[in-house]
């Protein structure tokens, strides 16, 4: 009895590590590549087109939430296995697994490099490290701004809201301020803006140094654009024009189908998430312009290959196939995430390309013009780190708990913290 | 205690018939003597796998500059701790953590008896009620704290609504360390009073019915017999869920991050102004979001130790508290 026991036991802990370790070569002798995804990047049919063409090589999708993604991937990469075979890397995360660029595979030694004129400059330069030795990734979309305003609550106020008028309104950050007052004096009850928060960072992202300078030199403290970032944002938040809403959240959602505020900082990929939130009853109320100020970037992907992976030639082949043009204007049509190559962007079809939900605002004018001018903000390796410090400040702002200049005191000393 | 005593008395029959029956006789007290551990050794086991060695391993970390992805950076000694000391961020943690348990269990426990003394009194269609307060017990954390969530809402939850009603101003449930404590302790209570009070009610029904017969004959009154029979008898009972109460509530994790709406963004600090971060929210910010895994290992260390320390005293009060009858 007792030695029955002691087998079973040991039988089960067998059967638990083995479990533990997976092949990633099937049983029919395929090669089963893995792909670890959050949100949507539109690679379904793709896939699917891949694997018809290539009939020895099996992909599986993996997506989870972002937040999950990165944090799944970090351990994994700490772990040694378990990590898919591609895996995307967010922009704002980007520098920080740069970092760790031993636990990747450098793309260069599988020709990327050969790749590089196909995107933006500064794209390109995001996904590599060592002066361009060490390809980290390949770029899949990106993320430059517009504004998203609800043409009939701008009626209401008495502002246009034809969207070459309303971008007239505001050259400037200052100028979409004052057109806040301006909102607010007529319409009290709404709120002029979902958060500060994406008003500071969108103001910072057009900036080409923000926390860190080119040299990866906390400058934080120093960097007076930071700071005028910051009092912007802030002064929306005392003045209460803003929602004091986590941005994506599901409150932010309820408002966006409330119609609670007006305008809302967009990057060609949060249009699906508004279209999401504020649901058919809105559509044709929500209308996309330029935003203030300079042209701006705010996310956008890369798709890089862990070493665990058993199989990276054939991951590389497939992560170069799937950020291509061709398959990159295919993902603008079906998703809207904006190509991230000037042959994508600057093609006649694409600049085509209306959103029927948005009042038919032609975004591929609009973020195609705003990608143009654009000019990236040099994302430190501890971005992610500092970044999030300032958004909690502004939040505090917001709730009333602090003066603008509390916030600020305390989210420097945070920042400060967390870069060291 | 069996063990030992079979023994004893074993020990005589060798020494008088060492030839009888030799072989068999070897084996049966070899088995009395090993079984018992053989039997309970798959649980030492798994527990060594699953709870002595991560627990070792996690102080080795926390005696290091350990990054998350790219591991260990050398040795630091106590430096961990002593920059926890005086970090005051982990003290507010720490804050947080004992208020949400205190606001949470006390009630909870105490519901829970309240509860069970009712469903002890034989209502109709019991089984119905039983298995009622077990419900919420049964249902995703995530489900739990995501409905909550909405319910404390500050634009368009029902309860700013309700309190409309009575003249209350709407309350920014995510901004005022009180009211976020309120909220995610009726998280919690939500989730544990039916579980602790079906514990309580399957002691208080092995409570001899005569005690409560005689009390009645000496002219005691409900609320005298539920506190000088009823309670004393179970004690064992309050003990036990005083003790995973306990462990449980300092471990608080889910219900505060899913009510903070900036946990799937990355930046969950447990409110703008860490209102609510727990010790585990903490070292999960530390650990999976600022990758620094030396630190929330020394966090994890010192949530370790106080959950020690508390669950001790807990197990000593309640037994002083409920012993009195």
């Amino acid at each position: 009895m007792s030695t029955r026991l002691v087998g079973s036991v040991a039988a089960t802990l067998a059967m638990v590590l083995v479990a533990g370790c997976g092949g990633s070569s099937g049983a029919d002798g395929k090669i089963e590549l893995s792909l670890g995804l959050f949100s949507d990047f539109g690679y379904d049919k793709l896939i699917e087109e891949y694997m018809a063409s290539h009939p020895n090589i099996k992909i599986e999708q993996r997506k989870v939430k972002m937040e999950q993604h990165n944090t799944q991937l970090a351990t994994q990469l700490a772990g040694g296995r378990g990590a898919a075979d591609i895996v995307a890397l967010e922009e704002g995360v980007v520098s920080q697994f740069r970092a760790s660029k031993d636990k990747f595979v450098n793309l260069a030694e599988y020709g990327a490099k050969d790749l590089k004129d196909q995107w933006a400059g500064w794209k390109w330069n995001q996904g590599t490290t060592d002066g361009g030795e060490f390809v980290l990734g390949l770029g899949t979309d990106m993320g430059s701004l517009g504004l998203c305003y609800r043409a009939d609550l701008f009626a209401a106020a008495g502002l246009p809201t034809d969207r070459t008028e309303v971008a007239k309104l505001w050259p400037t950050w200052a100028d979409y301020v004052k057109v806040a007052d301006q909102f607010t004096a007529k319409t009290p009850n709404v709120k002029f803006v979902d958060t500060g928060r994406n008003v500071y960072k969108a103001i910072l992202d057009q900036t080409e140094e923000g926390y860190f300078a080119k040299d990866d030199s906390y400058i934080a403290e120093s960097n007076d654009k930071v700071k005028a970032a910051f009092d912007t944002a802030a002064a929306l938040g005392t003045k209460q024009q803003t929602g004091a809403l986590e941005p994506f959240s599901q409150d932010w959602n309820v408002a966006l189908k409330q119609g609670s505020f007006a305008t809302t900082t967009c990057p060609a990929w949060s249009l699906a998430l508004i279209k999401a939130g504020a649901g058919d009853a809105a559509a044709g109320k929500w209308d996309v312009t330029k935003a203030p100020g300079e042209g701006g970037n705010w996310g956008g992907s890369f798709l890089a290959i862990p070493k665990q992976g058993k199989h990276p030639k054939e991951a590389y082949e497939l992560a170069k196939w799937l950020t291509a043009p061709e398959q990159q204007k295919r993902i603008f049509k079906e998703t809207g995430n904006l190509p991230s190559q000037p042959k994508v962007y600057q093609d006649a079809e694409v600049l085509a390309t209306v959103n029927e939900y948005f009042n038919s605002a032609p975004v591929g004018q609009i973020f195609a013009s705003s990608a143009e001018s654009l000019k990236p903000t040099y994302r430190g390796t501890k971005d992610s780190k500092v970044g999030p410090v300032f958004g909690t400040a502004l939040t505090r702002v917001e709730q009333g708990k602090q003066s603008a200049a509390e916030a600020w005191t305390q989210a420097l000393k945070e920042a400060t913290d967390a870069a060291k | 205690m069996t063990v030992t005593r079979q023994e004893t008395e074993a020990a005589p029959a060798v020494s008088v018939s060492p030839s009888k029956e030799p072989k068999r006789f070897r084996l049966s007290s070899w088995d009395a003597r090993y079984t018992p551990y053989l039997i309970i050794a798959p649980f030492f086991l798994v527990f060594g796998i699953f709870g002595l060695y991560p627990l070792v391993y996690t102080a080795w970390v926390s005696l290091h500059d350990w990054q998350l992805i790219d591991g260990n950076q050398g040795f630091v000694g106590l430096a961990n701790y002593v920059e926890l000391f005086g970090d005051s961020k982990f003290w507010n943690a720490l804050f947080n953590t004992l208020s949400l348990f205190v606001l949470s269990t006390v009630p909870q426990l105490l519901a829970a008896l309240g509860l069970a003394a009712l469903l002890d009194r034989g209502l109709r269609g019991s089984a119905f009620w039983r298995a009622g307060v077990l419900l919420p017990n049964v249902i995703s954390v995530a489900a739990v704290a995501l409905v909550f969530a909405q319910f404390f809402g500050r634009d368009f939850g029902i309860v700013n609504f309700l309190l409309g009603f009575v003249g209350i101003d709407p309350i920014d449930w995510r901004a005022e360390t009180w009211a976020s404590h309120l909220a995610v302790s009726t998280m919690v209570m939500w989730r544990w009073t039916g579980y602790n009070a079906l514990l309580y009610l399957a002691a208080m029904q092995s409570v001899p019915k005569d005690m409560y017969e005689s009390a009645t004959l000496d002219g005691a009154g409900r609320w005298r017999m539920f506190w000088s029979i009823t309670v004393p008898s179970i004690r064992p009972t309050i003990l036990f869920t005083v003790v995973t109460s306990t462990i449980g509530g300092l471990q608080l994790f889910a219900e505060p991050a899913l009510f903070d709406p900036g946990f799937a963004a990355n930046n969950s600090t447990g409110g703008s102004d860490r209102q609510f971060q727990t010790l585990v929210l903490y070292m999960y910010e530390k650990g999976f979001r600022l990758f620094d895994a030396g630190y929330a290992a020394t966090v994890a260390w010192m949530l370790f130790v106080v959950v020690l320390v508390v669950a001790v005293v807990n197990f000593t009060l309640t037994r002083r508290i409920a012993g009195k009858g």
